[in-house]
């Protein structure tokens, strides 16, 4: 309405027009907000998986022996995805992991229509799944700042490295890379730590470093299933920009837990320009390290938010209210037998965080794995998805079973033989997907079924992307042991939205850690370019922000972009387009 | 006369023992712990006390040292039935403060401790505090209508004798029992009956305006384990 009788469209600096509609516009603001609350039930999505010819199945691994039943039901994970356009079309693509024994990794490249094509045996990047190595985990970056992301595949065992050759090629050179630690790695970011300019890579192990699959010692499992203190902790390995890295983990001070770290996510928390960690961890205490800005990180966890005995299995970042400070949001277990809750840790303007997931209603999501912040309406909050389910097979429970063998007296719960098979019986499994639509930062509202993506596959990773550059978010929700789904945005009444697309130039290339602070109609966002926060998925490095009925006045946004590097940059961007902006020139193309 | 005088005594040196745990408790609750030790150690029966010595372990925080000492008190006397039924609690009052999975470990050693107690001594508190018990644990397990038995077994007790203000949290839980297997007109009978006795209870009136998911959010409050729960048995001596 307010649209109708200042139409300041075709002006494209500030006058007198675009500031009576400023004027207007932050006046009705509210009741603007409020209409779009109001209408909880506009997000749509259509499930276009075997359409778009990206419908991959993972397979689990089968281990040898005779506790092989066990093993697959503790490594069941491995199931991920990877968004990234590693073509540079302009079109976001795909890699999807499966993990049995030769069980082929896919490349999907984006043919621009919502299509997508199989490249993977062309580029080289199937591999990973040898006899004595289970992929579990993808991420794309530029290691070498050429200008083509590069593929790093995270295994039960140790990573392989591709090198993207830049025309439809991988190169294998894993060999020289020199992360040849063995490890049970299950969740892989990268980003600067020490904003040298050449990404780095942090691994979340699971298991204690022993190989399962030729397995020596039956000891492998968690010693405390609340606070367990064997499992493989976290390894940071500093990139030389060369495709070589080095080890760095005990000199940053991350070794001083062995927790079994299911997810690894990264912000600047303190807002002090340098990237913050946040782990994840299954049986126990989730971790807290702050970036000290000289190549250590100090860990915070009590003082910050407090040593916790849930279940972590996703550590996603965003400001879920708008207020300048990056919070995150933990998947864990709640269901009939097991009341854990989630964790939406609301940053407190700092060094510490208030678990919020009660009052907002984001508490429970079941046996919870990945969940992504995306604003899926653009009407400027953030939502997010959420996927969850561990095994679903037959009617029968294994949790009474399990329960037996946990209530025994004396019982040794790292020893392998001693867990109960599961055969064919399912565990949280069959569990509907959930959807929390933000309702102005204070509260979200569960909108899955009406939105269409309450699936009950047993979830594990997500990634998000515009894949068809129509300014709304899609994804990829990958599966154990089961097909992926891919859901098409369709929401009819969304609001306006800016993507940015950065490139580094003194920082790294995909300007992982950049934080951009964006003011559009009196309103301001922050966001972060991260490296594959979330659970077993990395989403798109392009930045999108929902702007609600702001942009309809065709006003420019202001973004002002920190470079991991320091450069600050301050430019303006045109609504409902994709915006390319690179480090100290800003922007650069549409 | 040296029976009675014995009682008398009795009586005399348990309200003392109670007046210096109260004191104690309040002032300094780890210490309070300590000087009850040797107090129990000489009277591991002593409900009271024992229930007391829990209340102080749950100010403290200190649900480990607890425990071992209802162990070690068990070992003293393992024929004793409060002792197991404190022991029960111990593991209970420690629940909300554990981990999800641990809670399940604890809440099983707290149901073998009040079944012990049971075979030694059967009573409404024993029967109550074990039927309640189960009803914390999911359908899946199979213990709501164990749960449900033991329950109507402290119903006929209680029923035999005077109204005691306590009586009322059988009414509760055991038409909470009959909710949880999907008897909702048993469990409304048994609210109501309980209303009827106990005129304005708040938990009963909860659950008889309640229907649907409000009833079910009732419920999961009431059975949340990381929610505390009074385990302190004032109750049974309130005048």
């Amino acid at each position: 309405m307010i649209q109708s009788n200042l139409d300041c469209r075709p002006l494209l600096k500030i006058n007198r027009c675009q500031l009576l509609c400023s004027a207007a516009l932050m006046a009705f603001l509210p009741i603007i907000l409020m209409a779009s609350n109001e209408n909880s039930e506009i997000i749509r999505f259509e499930e276009i998986a075997a359409k778009a010819q990206v419908r991959h199945v993972h397979k689990t691994r089968q281990f040898p022996g005779k506790k092989a039943d066990v093993l697959e039901m503790f490594t069941s994970g491995g199931s991920s995805v990877a968004v990234a356009d590693f073509n540079n079309d302009g079109f976001e693509d795909l890699f999807v992991t499966s993990s049995d024994t030769g069980a082929e990794n896919r490349l999907y490249k984006n043919n621009g229509d919502m299509t997508f094509t199989d490249v993977s045996e062309q580029a080289g990047v199937t591999g990973g799944n040898d006899p004595l190595s289970i992929v579990a985990d993808a991420v794309w970056f530029d290691y070498d700042n050429d200008g083509w992301r590069d593929l790093l595949v995270a295994r039960f065992g140790t990573p392989l490295l591709y090198h993207n050759e830049g025309y439809g090629k991988f190169k294998d050179v894993t060999a020289r890379t020199g992360m040849n630690r063995f490890g049970n790695t299950i969740s892989a970011i990268a980003f600067d730590y020490d904003n040298d300019g050449h990404l780095d890579v942090l691994f979340g192990n699971y298991f204690p470093p022993e190989n399962l699959i030729e397995l020596k010692d039956p000891h492998v499992l968690p010693n405390n299933l609340d606070n367990a203190v064997n499992g493989g902790g976290a390894s940071l390995w500093r990139g030389n920009g060369d495709g070589t890295f080095l080890d760095v983990t005990k000199k940053a001070g991350l070794d001083n837990q062995m927790g079994w770290i299911l997810d690894a996510g990264h912000a600047d928390f303190n807002n002090d320009g340098h990237q913050d960690i946040y782990l994840a961890g299954d049986y126990g205490t989730d971790r807290l390290y702050f970036n000290n800005g000289d190549g250590t990180f100090r860990d915070l966890t009590e003082a910050a938010m407090g040593f916790d005995t849930k279940k972590g299995m996703n550590a996603e970042t965003g400001d879920f209210n708008n207020d300048g400070w990056m919070d995150v949001y933990v998947t864990n277990i709640t269901d009939e037998y097991m009341k854990e809750c989630n964790m939406l840790w609301q940053n407190n303007g700092g060094e510490t965080f208030t678990d919020v997931s009660k009052e907002t209603g984001t508490c429970n999501t079941l046996w919870g794995w990945a969940a992504k912040f995306g604003d899926y309406d653009n009407d400027g909050w953030l939502d997010i998805f959420a996927v969850n389910g561990l095994r679903s097979a037959s009617d029968d429970n294994y949790i009474p079973v399990l329960v037996n063998m946990i209530t025994a007296p004396g019982m040794d719960f790292t020893d392998v033989n001693n867990w109960p098979d599961i055969g064919e019986m399912s565990w949280s499994g069959y569990q509907k997907k959930k959807m929390f639509r933000n309702l102005g930062g204070q509260a979200f509202k569960e909108i899955s079924a009406a939105a269409g993506v309450d699936n009950n596959l047993d979830g594990r990773g997500l990634g998000q992307g515009d894949f068809d550059n129509d300014g709304l978010l899609d994804f990829y929700q990958v599966n154990a042991n089961q097909p992926a789904l891919f859901y098409r945005n369709i929401t009819q009444e969304a609001g306006n939205w800016i993507e940015l697309k950065l490139i580094g130039s003194k920082s790294n290339k995909d300007a992982i850690g950049a934080r951009v602070t964006l003011s559009a109609g009196g309103r301001t966002w922050i966001s972060e370019v991260n490296g594959g926060n979330g659970y077993a998925g990395q989403s798109t490095t392009r930045l999108h922000f929902g702007l609600g009925s702001l942009g309809s006045l065709g006003s420019l946004g202001s973004v002002e972009i920190r470079w991991p590097s320091g450069q600050v940059d301050k430019v303006t961007v045109p609504v409902n387009q994709i915006t390319t902006i690179e480090e100290a020139k800003g922007v650069v193309s549409k | 006369m040296r029976k009675r005088a014995f009682l008398a005594g009795l009586l005399i040196m348990m309200i003392c023992l109670t007046v210096i745990a109260d004191h104690a408790v309040a002032a300094d609750p780890a210490a309070a712990m300590a000087e009850m030790e040797p107090l129990l150690n000489k009277e591991p029966d002593n409900l009271q006390l024992g229930a007391r010595y829990r209340q102080a372990a749950i100010q403290a925080a200190q649900y480990d040292r607890c425990i071992e000492f209802y162990q070690k008190l068990i070992e003293l006397r393992p024929d004793a039935s409060n002792v197991r039924l404190n022991f029960g609690f111990a593991y209970v009052d420690k629940i909300p403060a554990a981990g999800s999975i641990t809670q399940v470990i604890l809440a099983n050693n707290a149901l073998t401790e009040f079944t012990k107690s049971l075979e030694i001594k059967p009573s409404w508190l024993g029967y109550y505090t074990r039927g309640n018990s189960y009803l914390f644990w999911p359908r899946i397990f199979g213990r709501t209508a164990l749960g449900i038995k033991d329950l109507e077994e402290a119903m006929k007790i209680q029923q035999a004798e005077a109204k005691r203000p306590y009586h009322v949290r059988t009414y509760v839980a055991l038409g909470d029992g009959y909710w949880k297997m999907d008897e909702l007109d048993k469990a409304k009978s048994v609210w109501t009956e309980g209303l009827k006795q106990f005129p304005g209870h708040a938990g009963l009136q909860a659950r008889l305006s309640k229907q649907g998911d409000e009833l079910k959010s009732v419920m999961d409050e009431a059975y949340d384990p990381n929610l505390r729960i009074d385990t302190s048995l004032e109750e049974l001596w309130a005048k």
